[in-house]
């Protein structure tokens, strides 16, 4: 039984996690900003899906940019050892 | 008609091997300059980024000495360049990226997720 607690949502329903990029109102997402890159990879390196981390989808595009640039430059692994 | 040649606004990223002396850092840096102001073009800013560990082995390199230079070329010089960046034995690795303005500072905003 799934119980409405209004327009489109359920009991089970989670609420939707707000785009960290949209909040900021950030214009153009750099390659040389490592802090902020590195919240969007794996501890492995491996860039975050965004239905986990909440990106839009056109912010999730320019991340993916800077992200392989960051990585060409040596800023950021391919491949993080352990 | 005459062509109209225009200089766009770059910002290129530069890895200069970190094993040079700084006098030999300093002549690397001044091929790469001059060959931006042999094409018709100019510096207009350089940062100095220093030493850094880079994440991963790059011609058995461990560090690299970084450097950002905002610069103005015709855009048609680039290839040129690009072929030049190649045979340039001191530089590791590099990014040319066309840029809007010139930054005072390179820092940015912390994000909250």
């Amino acid at each position: 039984m799934f119980i409405k607690k209004g327009p489109g949502e359920t009991l089970f329903s989670k609420k939707r996690k707000q785009c960290p990029f949209t909040a900021a109102g950030v214009r153009h997402i750099d390659y040389k900003d490592i802090d902020t890159l590195l919240k969007f990879v794996t501890e492995r390196g491996k860039i975050l899906p965004r239905r986990i981390t909440g990106v839009t989808f056109n912010y999730q595009r320019q991340l993916c940019v800077a992200i392989k640039r960051a990585r060409h430059m040596g800023l950021l692994p391919f491949v993080a050892e352990e | 008609m005459v062509k109209k040649v225009t200089n766009h606004l770059y910002e290129g990223m530069y890895i200069l091997s970190a094993t040079l002396s700084d006098d030999a850092r300093q002549k690397a840096l001044d091929k790469i300059t001059s060959g931006m102001t042999k094409r018709g073009g100019e510096v207009v800013k350089i940062f100095d980024q220093g030493r850094r560990k880079l994440a991963y082995e790059m011609e058995k390199r461990r560090e690299g000495h970084y450097y950002l230079i905002y610069f103005s070329v015709p855009g048609s010089m680039m290839p040129e360049m690009w072929k030049d960046y190649h045979l340039n034995e001191d530089l590791i690795r590099f990014l040319t990226l066309r840029s809007e303005k010139v930054p005072e500072k390179i820092e940015f905003p912390t994000l909250e997720v």
